[in-house]
């Protein structure tokens, strides 16, 4: 048999596993074993005797692959963006953005609603997780907008969307581990994200004054703030500007010559902030030790899939099948665009079953080479290329494409998470009215994911002026 | 899918096999997550010193490479135990009692199957980093400090050993339940549906503090 074939069926066999209910990080891991004992096995005739030897020398390559590929210096951005968003909920800073957010922007039409989607894009900032966005929104926002006479409903369709802008706007751990799948410049990526991040933002800001326009009785616009109520409600949102100052620093340098480290320390010292402002209003060490808990138990999570995959990913390498799919992507008749249309329908119908980062890490390492492919390669100029796109370019845009596509995944029906998480907090409301709610956002999503496809621009704006 | 799950005990003496490996999971976990805080006040020292006194941590790098395996390895049986491996649940959340036990020991033996012999290809990795006659026992070691390699590898055999008695606890558990037949058996992650999940989630993140701020 050949390579290619084997590739196919323990393809389908990983498949079959994950279906079934493994854990996908095991059952990555243990297909990129399998097939590496078959492919060796197969160089040498399925000779019996053979097979104890092909076992070792696939055992000995698959257990070199969890250390070596873990110690990345890049991977540790991903527990420090995690501890940031454990410690961020001790540190208070909700409330004090949703009040900001309230004051400077609740006198639009549909006020409040609009002041829930930057109060959360700005809590986006401090949290990596999309889920937990909600969840705390949802206890803060939702009461107030309910009092001012919204649909309630529309209040928790709102809540739950604003929750998935946390995945684009730096620090985003999903971004991290995209640049890692695909060895890409993580900072080039966490810059990229943070435009179609607010960019998201801004839609989600004018569907809602356009429906308050539109439909009668939607919610009254909260006015009356002066000038001083505003300017006073800004201070305790500093921490959060902090942030990302500190993050975007450590990888662009604001005052020219050298970024002041890696986007791994930035990362690290953003978290210390928090930790700090954390500890100012009394975090116990108790809330510090589950805090630290939780984050390790996320972080071993993630760093399992990653090895597990890359298990795999060995294995698919001898068994060539990227370069076979990416072969076929490439030999298909449609133009480029429709097939990376294809592909990024493909992942909204996969992210309907499949949570974002099991999804992405278990695809990726085939799809991605497909679309280099389909550009014109990995080192493939503007000019020469099917997007206009340089192949390093293509990489970051594709990657801010598929990030929020699996997002949008998080507010459809049936497992939508975020719409679960907001119905969980609010007794009163029941799923089907939160899916229902979030409907109109799924609208803007579209939108947003036409308009990025369409203006590559917004993806590469900042990583292009700032690190040229 | 789904991560977290509910597991229930009790006075039985599967279920306190469970609670003694589980202290030593835990405690492995929590050793993970102070690894993840010394991440953080590296950082600080690092561009501290750089910035202020001129005078980088050394190695700063080597640290990271030491540290990541911490994070990255120790906690791995603990999630497991607390059923926070991700996984696709649409089929498995479907199945209730005896099939459902039947499913979970299945893909439970092929995850122990995986381990265990990731516990010898890893455990080789290590072998190739040590050496008895070395100084300081390592043939491999990191290019600012010289600090040894092997530990940071013998630590991915020795989580994932941990892993694999986690995993055969998890098989008799499966085994038992599946005879029996009962619904809620002590010592084992239970799956619970995405409503009951997101409850969880959503208290676990807003707890006292945001509470505190709301009122």
């Amino acid at each position: 048999m050949e390579p290619i074939e084997i590739g196919i069926l323990v393809s389908c066999g990983l498949l079959v596993m994950v279906v079934l209910g493994m854990r996908v990080a095991f059952a990555a891991g243990l297909a990129g074993l399998i097939g590496l004992i078959w492919i060796f096995w197969s160089k040498k005739g399925y000779d019996p005797s053979a097979f104890i030897w092909a076992l070792t020398v696939a055992t000995k390559t698959a257990g070199q692959v969890p250390h070596s590929k873990i110690t990345t210096n890049a991977l540790s951005l991903i527990p420090t963006f995690i501890l940031i968003g454990y410690l961020a909920y001790h540190a208070g800073l909700t409330k004090a953005l949703f009040e900001a957010a309230k004051r400077w922007v609740g006198w639009l039409p549909g006020g409040l609603a609009v002041s829930t989607v930057f109060a959360t894009a700005g809590f986006a900032a401090v949290s990596g997780a999309s889920v937990a966005t909600s969840a705390v929104f949802a206890r803060i926002a939702i009461p107030e907008m309910l009092k001012v006479g919204y649909d309630k409903r529309f209040a928790a369709g709102v809540v739950a969307a604003g929750g998935t802008l946390a995945s684009l706007i730096p620090p985003s751990a999903i971004l991290v581990i995209y640049a890692i799948i695909v060895e890409q410049d993580v900072g080039r990526l966490l810059l990229a994200g943070f435009l179609p991040g607010a960019f998201s933002a801004v839609i989600y800001g004018g569907l809602i004054v356009v429906m308050a326009l539109v439909i009668r009785n939607f919610g009254p616009p909260v006015g009356g703030y002066s000038w001083k109520d505003r300017l006073v409600s800004l201070p305790p949102t500093f921490p959060i500007v902090f942030v990302v100052l500190i993050i975007i620093s450590f990888i662009y340098n604001p005052f020219g010559g050298d970024s002041w480290g890696t986007p791994t320390e930035g990362g690290a010292l953003g978290a210390f902030v928090v930790f700090c402002i954390a500890m100012i209003k009394g975090m116990k060490w108790g809330q510090l030790k589950e805090a630290l808990i939780e984050s390790a138990k996320l972080s071993v999570m993630i760093f399992t899939i990653i090895w597990g995959v890359l298990i795999y990913v060995r294995f698919l390498g001898f068994a060539d099948l990227p370069n076979a799919f990416a072969d076929w992507i490439t030999s298909l008749t449609f133009s480029p665009l429709v097939i990376l249309i294809c592909i990024l329908l493909a992942y909204a119908i996969l992210g309907m079953f499949m949570d974002a980062i099991g999804m992405l890490l278990l695809t990726l390492p085939v799809v991605y080479p497909a679309v280099m492919a389909l550009n014109g390669g990995e080192s493939v100029s503007a000019a020469d290329s099917a997007f206009g796109l340089s192949g390093a370019e293509c990489a970051i845009w594709f990657g801010i494409l598929v990030v929020k596509m699996a997002e949008l995944c998080l507010i459809t029906p049936p497992i939508g998470l975020n719409c679960f998480v907001v119905a969980g907090v609010r007794e009163d409301i029941s799923v089907q009215d939160v899916f229902r709610g979030a409907s109109p956002f799924f609208v803007a999503d579209a939108l947003t994911i036409a308009g990025l496809v369409a203006f590559p621009g917004i993806v590469l704006f900042l990583p292009r002026l700032l690190l040229g | 899918m789904a991560g977290s799950s509910s597991v229930l005990e009790d006075d039985s003496s599967y279920s306190s096999v469970d609670r003694t490996l589980e202290k030593l999971e835990k405690f492995m976990c929590l050793l993970s997550g102070f690894a993840i805080f010394s991440l953080m006040i590296l950082a600080v020292v690092s561009v501290g010193g750089r910035n202020t006194i001129d005078q980088p941590l050394p190695g700063y790098v080597d640290f990271i490479e030491q540290v990541l395996p911490i994070i990255a390895f120790l906690g791995i049986s603990y999630t497991q135990r607390e059923g926070g491996h991700i996984r696709m649940d649409i089929l498995v959340g479907r199945l209730k009692g005896r099939m459902l036990w039947l499913a979970e020991f299945i893909t439970v033996f092929f995850m122990l199957v995986l381990m265990v012999l990731l516990v010898w290809g890893s455990f080789e990795h290590f072998l190739r980093a040590f050496n008895w006659d070395a100084p300081l026992w390592s043939n491999d070691s990191s290019v600012d400090l010289n600090i040894p390699l092997w530990p940071a590898k013998l630590l991915v055999p020795v989580s994932f050993s941990v892993i694999c008695i986690r995993l055969v606890w998890q098989l008799i558990g499966y085994a038992r339940a599946f005879k029996s037949g009962e619904l809620n058996p002590v010592g084992l992650p239970l799956p619970k549906s995405a409503a009951e999940q997101a409850a969880e989630e959503a208290q676990s993140v807003s707890g006292a503090e945001v509470d505190k701020e709301i009122n």
